[in-house]
């Protein structure tokens, strides 16, 4: 079976299988569901292994006509881009699935909403087709609805309920539909405008080497698919669903949501808005460069004003997707490279703090900023992991996210100059919420109330927060192998932006400097 | 005679006769069982359809044809009267007195709405509408004593009369313009090119009586009323059967007869259409009621088909035939689950569907899977129904009509996750399982197995709608 088919079929076949399996069976249904993740995590894996930096275009293709008369096929394919975001996604779902040990209640439904949830977001980044791509992101985002609803909990604050999970959930799925919509509205003017009959990613691409839309149609269309896709990236001011959402889901679902879902706005954006309208993208990105600015400084204010722990992490998170836009709307392949290892680097961090905020609201029973404080002294490892995901948070150098920050920072200060230097202060803004988190969480006299809270003592329960911190270390301490593969992909993404202006070489330098095994092809590379 | 081709219907006609005299004949206690007769009519009528592949040649100095439009069709309308036979099991209890002579007037109504599919001519316009629609204002009237149906009978007998008082009309001021009933004759009248303004006017109030029949503003006050109050499997009849019958004539008219007329009815559906979209999504967010709030959906769907029809493209009609398979599979799904759940839950406000999943996972999985499919979510029919509907609306160039429909598919899955969240989220009143006969089982099974099938292989489905609608 190809790789990518096995990626994407197993946690289908898995939400089958479920629906068979008698609902009492709690472990079984448990090993179906990490079988169906360990599945789509060795494809993954093999796909990385296997990717080829050489090769132009996209790799490990599935193609399937569909229907025939519309020129919809089922197509699946990666490059670069995508490879890193399946590989951030299959690591995401697999210590998700581990996480969602906790849950106890109606585990079977559990299970089968989290596999589909999965599968939809593994389509999203494999398809090579504008119908199955939306088809699967609206599958992605359905799911949520239920997951949040009957596994969540209220957003409270002193006691008094600020959010219900209910209206988090609604709020969440009716932004994300609408954002779909508009987005589809755009999918379908460009459908019928390109004139190609055809969904097909790849023929429409070329199809606009001949054939370019003209730049004031591009320009209609492009901000159809940035403001549709950008609700969910989350774009400010389009943002507000997205920290209660988060705050409201279970933890295995605010690790996805927060850790891979957000990134299907920013991939989209990529993928279809700047790889197939390049002239509409250079009249908005400036635009875009702006409104990053915003969710970075403004997203980090109201982080620091929260006392909610998931709150506060939901609010950086959509500071820190700020930074990936910054990153995309630079249209260099530096800053395009930045963007996709932050967005990597990013859901690996976030998906650690929200498994550790799970852990520490599973045991204390509240996430309420003033009534925790000295876990450190009962919960040892956890409060270790914590302050880790803080440093990682922060960008401090040896995790994943300092390389990224960096090269959007590089790539952004040659084209957005003021915005860059507007986005370093989000990182001293980072720096002090997270601080005070792990401060407020986990340090101070020990409280006599929190006596019986239990560390992560099993090695099954420490196995995802051990994947999630070495993954973010060795993609930091060693970014070479990532970068080129991610590069691959971007490269020719922007060159078919610019075809005639070649990238200076500063950049290109710079790049190169980041890669040291640059030369010498697929080093260290099993 | 051309006996092949009335095939069907004479089985129809044979099947009222049958069911008239099992009324009279057979002893109250057996008359339960009687659904297995009338199921074993649509069936034979299945058969006869099927083996009715060839094109004939019209009958009746061309008021009756029968060609691949037609066919596909009468198949929809014969699978959504089984579907309807099906729900009638589980509901005679409530229809104690002359379960024969309800059988009877469904299958007069879909006599009525096989004559619809084949006419070729305005007086069979007439003929099939009428027949239809009487069997209906009976049988949403049927439960005698319960005042929420009588009202709903009665609304929709005047609202009914009054709308073919319009139809006539029109008929007969395109009489009056071509000189003759038959579409082929006033197709050539419109195609030479002298259109008078009565005849202009005779397609107008045409409209009328048939925007009636699918619910499209301004001639939708009657639904909400008549949803609730009536049968519910008779609901499920008139929201699917009639409404489908009513786009077929639609169809029939404007691209069979009026298509050289386009750019006069083209930008009237599509006014239509945004009003009907706006009315039915918005108006369906307040209501406490189940069948209430499916009545308003049926009228923001009805707005999707005139959608469609308002291309006057092949593509559009095309989208159209689509559309109603979708929602034919769709809707019945929903209209079964609301029977069953009302049935054991004593009620059909929404709270009474509190905590459904509690007391049967499998009738509120089957619910999810149908309301998602009518809000337009992917992987189920409904999503590729209004994607085709969209995209073929993208082609004709009405980008602000796209909007209101692409953004009303947002609006409709609030109110249908309302739903879910009592479904799911909310705890149930009573916590007993609710038994759900193993045949009603599979009916359920077959139409959301029905409607995943059409969402995710769509190229089988598309190439029978393409080959069955054309211009």
């Amino acid at each position: 079976m190809p790789p990518l088919l096995l990626i994407l079929l197993a946690p289908a076949c898995g939400a089958l299988v479920l629906c068979v399996v008698p609902e009492d069976r709690h472990a079984l249904i448990r090993r179906i569901a990490l079988a169906a993740a360990t599945l789509s995590l060795t494809g993954a894996l093999l796909v990385t292994v296997g990717y080829n930096t050489g090769r132009a275009g996209y790799q490990q293709e599935v193609f399937v006509p569909w229907l025939r008369s519309l020129g919809i096929g089922f197509h699946l394919g990666v490059d670069g881009i995508s490879v890193a975001l399946v590989l951030l996604h299959a690591v995401c779902g697999f210590t998700g699935v581990l996480i969602s040990y906790a849950i106890k209640e109606r585990v079977k439904e559990y299970y089968i909403f989290y596999l589909l949830l999965i599968t939809g977001v593994f389509g999203v980044f494999l398809s090579l087709d504008l119908f199955f791509f939306y088809f699967f992101y609206e599958m992605a985002v359905i799911p949520m609805y239920p997951l949040i609803g009957i596994w969540g909990s209220d957003v409270k604050e002193q006691g008094r309920v600020r959010f219900s999970k209910e209206y988090a959930a609604m709020k969440l799925t009716i932004y994300l539909t609408l954002g779909a919509v508009i987005a589809l509205t755009g999918l379908l003017w460009l459908y019928t405008s390109a004139g190609a009959g055809t969904f097909d990613l790849p023929t429409l691409q070329q199809h606009f080497v001949t054939h370019p839309l003209p730049t004031n149609l591009q320009q209609w269309i492009f901000p159809l698919l940035a403001i549709g896709f950008g609700v969910i990236a989350p774009m400010w001011p389009l943002h507000s669903w997205s920290p209660i959402g988060h705050a409201a889901a279970p933890s295995a679902v605010s690790m996805l949501h927060a850790g891979v879902l957000m990134k299907l706005g920013s991939y989209a954006i990529i993928r279809l808005a700047i790889g197939l309208l390049p002239d509409g993208a250079q009249v908005w990105t400036p635009w875009l460069a702006t409104i990053c600015v915003i969710n970075i400084i403004y997203g980090g204010f109201v982080a620091m004003a929260q006392k909610d722990l998931k709150l506060i992490i939901g609010y950086s998170s959509s500071s820190h997707m700020g930074y990936v836009l910054l990153g995309i709307a630079c249209l260099t392949p530096l800053g395009l490279d930045g963007a996709v290892l932050l967005m990597f680097a990013h859901g690996l961090m976030t998906a650690l703090a929200f498994a550790l905020v799970g852990h520490v609201y599973d045991q204390t029973h509240t996430r309420y900023l003033p009534d925790l404080g000295g876990l450190a002294h009962q919960v040892p490892f956890i409060a270790a992991c914590g302050v880790i995901a803080a440093m990682a948070s922060s960008g401090l150098p040896g995790f994943a996210n300092f390389v990224a920050e960096l090269l959007v920072f590089i790539g952004g200060w040659d084209r957005y100059p003021v915005q860059a230097i507007c986005g370093v202060f989000g990182v001293v803004i980072t720096a002090v919420y997270m601080l005070r988190v792990v401060r407020g969480t986990f340090f101070g006299p020990s409280k006599p109330a929190f006596a019986r809270v239990q560390d992560a003592l099993s090695p099954i329960s420490r196995l995802p927060y051990a994947v999630l911190i070495l993954a973010l270390l060795v993609v930091g301490c060693w970014p070479g192998p990532l970068l080129r593969i991610i590069d691959s992909g971007s490269r020719p993404l922007i060159q078919r932006l610019t075809p005639g202006d070649a990238q200076p070489g500063r950049l290109a330098g710079a790049s190169r400097a980041l890669q040291p095994n640059a030369d010498s092809p697929r080093a260290g590379q099993p | 005679m051309p006996w092949g081709l009335l095939g069907v219907e004479l089985t129809v006609c044979a099947w009222i006769l049958l069911m008239l005299a099992a009324d009279i004949v057979m002893p109250a206690a057996r008359k339960p069982s009687l659904w297995l007769l009338a199921l074993a009519g649509v069936v034979c009528c299945a058969g006869l359809l099927i083996g009715q592949s060839a094109s004939w040649p019209g009958a009746f100095q061309q008021m009756f044809v029968a060609d691949e439009f037609s066919g596909y069709f009468k198949g929809l309308f014969l699978l959504t009267v089984a579907v309807v036979i099906v729900m009638t099991r589980e509901f005679h209890r409530h229809l104690p007195t002359h379960l024969g002579a309800f059988y009877m007037l469904l299958f007069t109504a879909l006599l009525g709405m096989l004559v619809l599919a084949s006419m070729n001519d305005l007086l069979m316009l007439f003929l099939g509408l009428e027949l239809l629609t009487f069997s209906l204002y009976i049988m949403a009237a049927y439960l005698k004593t319960d005042a929420r149906s009588v009202e709903a009978g009665m609304k929709y007998l005047i609202m009914g009369s009054v709308s073919s008082g319009f139809l006539v009309y029109g008929i007969a001021l395109l009489y009056g313009f071509a000189g003759s009933t038959n579409f082929a004759v006033i197709q050539a009248k419109v195609a030479s090119g002298s259109v008078t303004l009565g005849a202009e006017a005779g397609l107008l109030l045409l409209l009328a009586g048939l925007g009636f029949k699918v619910a499209a503003v301004p001639f939708h006050l009657w639904v909400p009323d008549v949803y609730e109050g009536a049968p519910t499997p008779v609901v499920a009849l008139l929201s699917v059967g009639s409404k489908m019958a009513g786009v077929v004539a639609i169809l029939r008219v404007l691209y069979g007869v009026f298509l050289p007329l386009q750019s006069v009815w083209t930008h009237l559906v599509a006014l239509l259409s945004a009003a009907t979209i706006l009315y039915g999504n918005l108006g369906a967010i307040p209501q406490t009621n189940m069948k209430r709030l499916l009545g308003y959906s049926s009228i923001g769907h009805a707005g999707y088909l005139l959608m469609g029809l308002s291309t006057g493209t092949a593509q559009g009609i095309q989208a159209v035939g689509y559309y109603l398979l979708a929602y034919l599979f769709s809707n019945l799904t929903v209209f079964f689950v609301v029977l069953l759940a009302s049935e054991a839950m004593g009620g059909d406000a929404l709270d009474d569907f509190k905590g459904l999943a509690k007391r049967s996972g499998f009738l509120a999985a089957i619910m999810f899977i149908g309301l998602l499919s009518l809000a337009g979510v992917p992987p189920f029919a409904g999503f590729v129904g209004k994607l085709l509907v969209l995209l073929a609306t993208v082609e004709s160039g009405r980008l602000w009509l796209v909007a209101i429909g692409a953004v009303n598919v947002a609006v409709s899955l609030y109110y249908y996750l309302m739903v879910v969240k009592r479904m799911y989220l909310d705890a149930p009143r009573v916590t007993s399982p609710i038994r759900v006969h193993a045949f009603t089982k599979a009916v359920l099974a077959f139409l959301a197995i029905g409607t995943l099938t059409i969402g995710i292989f769509q190229e089988p489905f598309f190439a029978q709608v393409a080959a069955a609608l054309h211009l």
